[in-house]
């Protein structure tokens, strides 16, 4: 008995129109549905416009400048996609140290995670950025100057390290689960095929947990494109700082904070997209 | 079928608990090259944590095991250090077929079972294709070899599983229910697998609940009850004139379902 997708015909089914006809109907009631929700969009956006106009907003300024906050977005996606990366290289590693039985990764990896998810990202964005050239500084004047170059990162690196550290802790409890998900009996054929433990996760365990795993990471890419406005406080000419910048200097804040955020909402809107996009090519995976 | 020189399998006094349950109170066994040895009881009796004990998937809590001149031993509820060293070359000695197939899913049938022979043992890549195409043949899935488990019916998932473990050659064969999980219409095409295999020499430890398998295919038949071996023989013997009031007892209820042919 082989699953098989033999084409429909009328041959197979007479009443193949009355089906077709009733998924044609299905579908036009929700191309309405959605278009219904469009235009409660429009009203609200509308709205939103109008109030703001009436309150001396000006269009002008905004058209003038969004091109200096425009070009941040660059910086903002490159920080994210950089920093979601390595955040999760820690995430695995978190997540197999919790999963071990060696107390040594096991100490490892819950002191970490415990650490991050108890103290606030802004006070994590400080320590790293004004904590560790500090430490820098002390260990110059012990004498070991290289020492003191690993601790005196550049904005960028300080943002980057900020971010992966706070969202690879996070980010653990995701990697977990996805090893989990994955049968208690594809451990075992592979145990029994005489794999090592580093095999069986390799080659057995981490393709399927992936599937589970990718597209939480592209909710967590999506919030840390937001998160990442932290980064600003450590000078990282990204969309939050150069908006920032120019919203002091000419007194325009609503107009250069509306730019930013708009820039925010289309990126996580793009994101949201290709993320759905990605987790239906991931459910195909395995089919033909 | 004593008469293959050594035994190839040697159990000594094998106990394993969970927690409080004492599901194998000593057991031991031999096994001859070329044997198929069913075992064969209700569930619960410890017969597929026994299989499981072969390869290590559950450590025995104490008790020898010998494989093909590898020898494991547990003492206390842990293996002893250069037993612990040699799990894997023991594993090595054996291939096991499961209840539920472990199917690796996210690989085509050809690269489930190519992977362990590329992957553990080093084979080249090509000269594992060709082992496993003629083994895939061999279970009548050669068609099938580009094709994902997903859209393979459960037979053919676990002769794709028995094509896997023999990809390994291993000393022995180890058959953990292997059609219990089988839609009754399934169930013929994996054990005229396994009865090839028999013909052609494979030394085979199978659990089934398949009588009329344990009947045709068996050289030595085991009733298995309350985690001891309660009684062996021939599978004539055990079938017609069980000794054992146990083993009585549980092939009538056997005969009253309808199941031994």
């Amino acid at each position: 008995m082989e699953v098989t997708n033999a084409p429909l015909s009328p041959e197979s089914d007479p009443d193949l129109a009355v089906g077709l006809a009733l998924v044609r109907k299905a579908r036009r009631a929700r191309l309405i549905e959605t278009a219904k929700v469009g235009v409660v969009w429009l009203v609200l956006l509308a709205l939103l416009t109008a109030g703001l106009l009436q309150l001396r907003f000006s269009p002008q300024y905004v058209f003038q400048h969004a091109d200096f906050v425009l070009r941040g977005v660059g910086t903002t996606i490159g920080v994210s996609v950089v920093s979601i990366l390595i955040a999760s290289v820690l995430a695995l590693f978190g997540a197999l140290g919790r999963l071990s039985r060696n107390p040594i990764a096991q100490g490892i990896s819950s002191f970490y995670i415990s650490v991050i998810r108890g103290t606030p990202l802004l006070i994590q964005v400080y320590f790293i950025y004004l904590g560790l050239p500090q430490i820098g500084q002390q260990l110059k004047a012990l004498g070991y100057p290289q020492l003191a170059n690993v601790f005196t990162l550049t904005e960028i690196q300080s943002g980057i390290l900020a971010l992966s550290l706070n969202y690879g802790a996070y980010m653990t409890e995701i990697f977990r689960a996805g090893l989990q998900a994955v049968g208690h009996g594809q451990y075992e054929a592979a145990a029994a095929l005489g794999m090592t433990r580093w095999q069986m996760l390799r080659r057995i365990i981490l393709p399927q947990a992936i599937r589970v795993i990718i597209p939480d990471v592209g909710n967590q890419f999506i919030a840390m494109q937001k998160d990442s406005a932290l980064v600003s406080l450590m000078g990282v000419w990204e969309i939050t700082f150069r908006a920032n910048r120019l919203a002091r200097k000419d007194s325009r804040f609503i107009e250069m904070l509306l730019v930013a955020a708009t820039l925010y909402w289309i990126l996580t809107i793009v994101s949201s997209w290709l993320q759905s996009r990605l987790e239906k090519r991931m459910a195909h995976a395995y089919e033909r | 079928m004593h008469t293959n020189g050594n035994p190839i399998v040697r159990v000594q006094n094998l106990h394993k608990w969970f927690g409080l349950l004492h599901v194998l109170r000593g057991i031991s066994l031999e096994v001859y090259p070329q044997e198929v040895v069913v075992i064969i009881g209700r569930s619960g009796s410890g017969k597929s944590t026994f299989l499981r004990c072969l390869n290590l998937l559950e450590e025995p809590t104490s008790g020898r095991i010998e494989i093909d001149g590898i020898v494991v031993e547990a003492a206390n509820g842990e293996l002893l250090p250069e037993s612990r060293a040699r799990a894997r070359d023991l594993r090595l000695k054996t291939g096991m077929v499961f209840q539920d197939f472990n199917v690796f899913p996210h690989k085509t049938t050809l690269e489930n079972v190519i992977e362990a022979p590329i992957v553990v043992k080093g084979v080249p890549k090509e000269q594992a294709v060709e082992k496993a195409r003629e083994l895939l043949r061999k279970v009548g899935l050669l068609d099938k070899q580009d094709v994902h488990p997903i859209r393979l019916s459960g037979g053919q998932k676990q002769r794709i599983a028995i094509a896997r473990a023999l990809a390994m050659e291993p000393k022995v064969m180890l058959f953990d229910e292997p059609t219990s999980a089988l839609d009754p219409e399934l169930i013929g095409e994996v054990l005229a697998v396994m009865k090839d295999l028999a013909l052609e020499g494979t030394t085979m430890i199978v659990v089934t609940h398949e009588m009329g398998f344990a009947h045709e295919v068996a050289d030595r038949v085991i009733y298995m009850e309350g985690g001891v071996l309660v009684e062996e023989g021939p599978p004539d013997q055990i079938f017609t004139c069980p000794q054992d009031p146990r083993t009585r007892q549980f092939l009538a209820r056997i005969i009253e379902s309808g199941r031994l042919v």
